[in-house]
């Protein structure tokens, strides 16, 4: 009787975990914040950066490149063509470490460009003349194509060594791509500005191996920074059903998807039996329930004395701004900032030193922290 | 006493099964043989495979989706009243608010990139599973006819 009494009630914790879809470790903030509109009428914003002169470039997923500029939006031509399916489609953008010397932006996209129906992700650089881009060079273009919509990534970053990071989502082949290092997916690289792969990347010299690989075992990686004090690269993945995480990327190490996972398939089923083992890097914070985090940066600007050293993450998922209180690299605290605003899928620190957030069907606004009323405290 | 009460029970239970057990047999109906030929099907099939690469995320595997954030497409009235506008977020994507069920969403679906045999495969397994059924399953033609 007793065993069975205990059978019943593991198997209602069992299911009361599995149903969990509610987010109970987040808390709302301490301190108000408002936003407002700063670039309007955008579908979907995926990524933005901003010009020397203040002006930014903003890519939409549709395959649109614009650049804001003196509150207008100028379209810009000569973007390459993208693949457009599922998750696919005109991805990331970045700046070259010394734009304002060589003027390289870096843009990442689906392309269905070389054999085989479908697509897969590709890293350019291309520079800006006018409204036109010009010199366009495909540095980098994973194989092989296919029809699957989901899990192209792709952030990226350059380090302080002046090398550039960016991410390949595993494609929707979880058991073929992620854990091995001949096959694209599932990756973060690291090239050299021009493409090249550097010499002592982790894998150049192995067999088979795609030697533009840094680090692999991942699912869907879309937020990068360069951690501002420690320089090294952090990435956040989206997980299945629970087990978003936030990585810090060390040369040649696996980060175990799909074999250690803190979440299960969207069947309910497991995917793996264990969320750690040995030879495989566990993350530093995993989201259950998942958010679906988009987007990433560190508040280094004294614009937010509540946010400053913290990290900021969008939600796409709950349509939020996510404040994830550091101390170290141990999250401490969450807070939900920006509730309800729409699918949150870029965040940025401004030269001015605001927060800007791309937000789905919305565009860019601009956190405002709001001061405390006094004797409010 | 404990052997007849266990034996009493275990004759309820069988006694139950069987009585429900003809009664189902009695109200197979033409509309449940269409479901499971439907369920045998290649655009069936096919559908399930775009569900499970493309929906799945948001909607989830049983169809429910995520009370105020997506809207279930199982006994979706909004699936089953409005064919012509599934297809058309399905092939274009869907921003704004609508309401499913009496439960308002203020969400955005993002145009899927699907070709027109895929738009009508994924609406055939989406109206025929779980409560869902719908005999009347859409054709590539119905598919392309949608336009923006």
């Amino acid at each position: 009787m007793k065993s069975i009494i205990l059978l019943l009630l593991t198997i209602s914790l069992f299911s009361l975990t599995a149903c969990a879809q509610k987010d109970t470790t987040i808390k709302d903030p301490a301190t108000t914040f408002d936003y407002e509109l700063v670039v309007g009428e955008l579908q979907i914003p995926w990524g933005m950066v901003f010009l020397p002169d203040a002006s930014m470039l903003i890519t939409e997923k549709s395959g649109e490149l614009i650049h804001f500029k003196d509150g207008q939006k100028q379209m810009i031509s000569g973007v390459p063509e993208v693949y457009q399916r599922g998750q696919g489609g005109l991805l990331d953008i970045a700046l070259h470490p010394n734009y304002g010397q060589n003027r390289w932006i870096y843009l990442s996209y689906s392309s269905s460009e070389g054999e085989g129906e479908g697509g897969n992700t590709t890293l350019m650089r291309a520079k800006l003349s006018g409204n036109q881009l010009i010199e366009k060079e495909v540095l980098y273009k994973a194989t092989p194509n296919t029809t699957k919509g989901q899990h192209f990534g792709s952030r990226i970053t350059f380090d302080n060594d002046g090398y550039l990071y960016f991410s390949i989502g595993e494609r929707g082949e979880k058991e073929l791509n992620p854990q091995d290092i001949t096959r694209d997916g599932g990756k973060i690289y690291r090239l050299n500005d021009d493409g090249s792969i550097p010499s002592d990347n982790p894998f150049v010299g192995t067999p088979n191996a795609k030697e533009a690989i840094y680090s692999y075992g991942h699912r869907n990686p879309q937020g990068m920074i360069l951690h501002p004090e420690s320089g090294e690269i952090w990435v956040h993945e989206h997980g299945p059903m629970g087990g978003d995480e936030i990585n810090v990327i060390k040369k040649g190490a696996n980060y175990g998807w799909p074999v250690v996972t803190h979440g299960i398939d969207y069947s309910g089923l497991p995917i793996s039996e264990e969320s750690s083992t040995p030879g495989m890097e566990d993350p530093i914070y995993f989201w259950v329930p998942s958010i679906a985090p988009s987007g990433m940066v560190q508040v280094t600007s004294d614009k937010y004395p509540h946010l400053k050293g913290n990290l900021l993450v969008g939600s796409l998922k709950f349509q939020y701004l996510e404040l994830l209180v550091l101390d170290g690299k141990e999250v401490v605290k969450r807070e939900k900032l920006l509730k309800d605003i729409g699918r949150l899928r870029d965040v940025k620190q401004g030269p001015d030193g605001y927060i800007y957030a791309a937000v789905e069907g919305k565009g860019i606004v601009r956190l405002i922290e709001k001061e405390t009323p006094e004797g409010n405290e | 006493m404990k052997l007849v009460l266990s034996l009493l029970l275990i004759l309820f239970l069988l006694s139950c099964k069987t009585i429900r057990k003809e009664k189902s047999e009695l109200v197979v109906s033409n509309a449940e043989i269409t479901i499971s030929k439907v369920k045998q099907s290649d655009t069936f099939r096919r559908g399930n495979q775009v569900y499970s690469d493309f929906c799945i995320t948001c909607h989830l595997p049983d169809g429910k989706g995520i009370p105020g954030n997506f809207p279930p497409l199982d006994g979706s009235n909004w699936l089953s009243y409005n064919r012509k506008g599934s297809i058309h977020a399905i092939k274009f994507g869907l921003q704004g608010p609508i309401e499913v069920n009496g439960e308002m969403y203020n969400n955005l679906m993002v145009p899927l990139g699907l070709s027109d045999q895929e738009v009508a495969d994924v609406m055939n397994y989406t109206m025929n599973s779980w409560s869902n059924s719908n005999g009347n399953l859409v054709t590539e033609e119905e598919g392309a006819a949608v336009k923006k």
